[in-house]
């Protein structure tokens, strides 16, 4: 499975905030981090910082995020490094420039404070609470008769059946291996040939449980358009001391003149 | 009350038909057990009974609701749930109390009845503290409790269980049949759906099905007791119900109607004390 900022079970206020806090502030800090100089960039990652340890999360819990990362932020790095005109750093290397170094720096930056934001928000919002903020975020999409409940339940199911369909892809091939298919061996247009055959009967059965699965939401009264929900989103006095912190962080980041 | 008269229905126009004129009723609170060899028509019969299925001719009433009428199939499926077999296609939540919240989620009941419909199911099924469990971490036999829990929440009247227990060791067998017939004695109809004769026993109707048609109707008892007709259509009757037959058969002075195992060591204790024991064919003196 995928350890991509998955969320992280702790007893902390940031986990505790309205979803749609959290993907507010979010948006908006990565907005920021996009257009940041330098000292900004400074700020900035401080107040990530500063946002793990209100989530409990250590530095160890970030870098599980950025790990699999590390290779393109390199290659960013270095792209930059040996691609951008001006000042050599050395003189005996010509190619490799003063600004190619700081651009490098800020660039690479920019990405893993990118990812560092993104992974704060999964880390500490389960996908059914990320799932009813974006749903309550869309709600004005009504207007345009856009429906923000069926997306809701769209996504949830997607992300639902992610193991279900794991599972049975594993049982597919166990079933194929001990009949002697081997997945391992032959060129790789043969392997592909062998899991394509795989991936069509896993089509086939999903196909057939969608059927069945479209019954039983019918068993269960399921209709397109309004419902309700177990936990409706309320903002609660945390909610709005972050929103409008976050909100005059900002402000001043951009007001004030480093 | 649920009736079922001349229902005929086939997959496609041309196929040959899976259910030939059924007749059938269920009345509120009833137990009523749907028996047959696979491929008889069980399944077919069974979501008819929430409007899953139209009937090809012949009719389904639910209280007087026909299932034929669009207009009132949601409140059908209100009175009456379904559990399928297959729990992995009928659980859409990724953790057990989002999945239970689906159904009165899509009643629009507010948050509140919401909670209050989940803690409910989950105390009905033996789950209760199971509410933040992701769903797909949960064995073969909570998957199923689940499922029934799911349907539960929506407070129907009847619930159609499609092979609850296939795929279960024996306990999880046990547990199942045990909310069954808790839910049954609580007021609710039930509509059970299987092709093992040791689950009937429960039940106060058994309808025994073969190529689309009902065959047999009537209590367990007298269901059980037609062993030679249920042999013929490939039902094995339970092993309790086979030995007193056979014992009976070799010319044992035992009752019929009998089909737990303690009413079964009952009966043969008494043929012991009372000495009785006689040696059918001859072939094993001194039994």
């Amino acid at each position: 499975m995928f350890h991509l900022g998955q969320y992280i079970p702790r007893p902390s206020v940031v986990h505790g905030l309205d979803p749609r806090v959290k993907i507010f502030t979010t948006l908006l800090v990565s907005m920021t981090i996009l257009r940041a100089d330098p000292p900004k960039a400074a700020v900035l990652s401080l107040f990530l910082l500063v946002g793990a340890w209100a989530a409990r999360l250590s530095l160890r819990d970030i870098g599980t995020a950025l790990r699999p990362l590390v290779f393109f932020f390199v290659f960013l790095f270095l792209l930059h490094l040996f691609f951008t005109d001006g000042r050599p750093l050395v003189p005996a290397f010509p190619a490799v420039t003063v600004e190619g170094f700081a651009r490098g720096l800020i660039t690479t930056w920019q990405f893993m404070a990118l990812v560092a934001c993104a992974a704060l928000l999964t880390m500490t919002t389960t996908p059914s609470e990320l799932i009813s903020g974006i749903e309550r975020l869309l709600r004005p999409l009504r207007a345009v008769r856009i429906s923000s409940h069926d997306f809701a339940v769209m996504v949830s199911m997607a992300i639902r059946f992610v193991p279900t369909l794991l599972l049975e892809f594993d049982r597919l091939r166990d079933a194929q291996l001990s009949r002697g298919a081997d997945f391992r061996e032959g060129t790789v247009p043969e392997r592909l040939k062998k899991v394509s055959s795989l991936a069509a009967v896993l089509v086939l059965q999903t196909v057939q449980r969608a059927d069945d699965l479209a019954q039983a939401m019918d068993g269960r009264g399921y209709a397109r358009g309004s419902r309700t929900y177990l936990k409706e989103l309320k903002m609660g006095y945390a909610d709005y001391t972050v929103m409008i912190f976050a909100l005059a962080f900002v402000a001043v980041l951009y007001v004030f003149p480093f | 009350m649920i009736r079922i008269k001349n229902l005929e229905f086939r997959y496609a126009a041309d196929s040959t038909p899976v259910l030939r004129s059924v007749d059938a009723q269920v009345g509120d609170g009833q137990y009523v057990a749907v028996i047959g060899p696979n491929g008889c028509g069980k399944t077919t019969l069974a979501k008819h009974l929430n409007g899953l299925l139209t009937p090809m001719s012949g009719d389904v009433w639910v209280d007087d609701m026909n299932t034929r009428d669009t207009a009132s199939l949601r409140d059908i499926r209100r009175v009456v749930g379904m559990v399928f077999q297959n729990p992995d296609s009928q659980i859409v939540g990724m953790t057990v109390e989002e999945d239970l919240a689906f159904g009165p989620g899509n009643l629009r009941l507010p948050a509140a009845d919401i909670r209050e419909r989940v803690e409910e199911s989950l105390r009905t099924v033996g789950l209760a503290g199971y509410e933040k469990r992701p769903t797909h971490t949960l064995s073969g036999g909570e998957k199923r409790l689940v499922a029934i829990a799911g349907v539960l929440a929506m407070r129907p009247r009847y619930i159609v269980f499609d092979e609850p227990t296939s795929f279960l060791d024996p306990a999880g067998k046990r547990r199942i049949l045990n909310v069954i017939r808790k839910l049954n004695q609580s007021g609710m109809a039930i509509i059970h759906v299987t092709h093992d004769m040791d689950e009937i026993v429960e039940s106060g109707l058994v309808l025994v099905m073969t190529a689309g048609r009902i065959e047999l109707a009537g209590s367990p008892a007298e269901v059980l007791g037609r062993v030679e007709t249920l042999k013929a259509m490939g039902l094995g009757p339970p092993q309790v119900t086979e030995l007193m037959w056979r014992l009976r058969r070799s010319g044992q002075d035992v009752r019929e109607g009998i089909m737990t195992i303690e009413e079964a060591v009952k009966e043969i204790s008494s043929l012991v004390d009372r000495k009785t024991i006689s040696c059918g064919d001859g072939a094993h003196p001194g039994v």
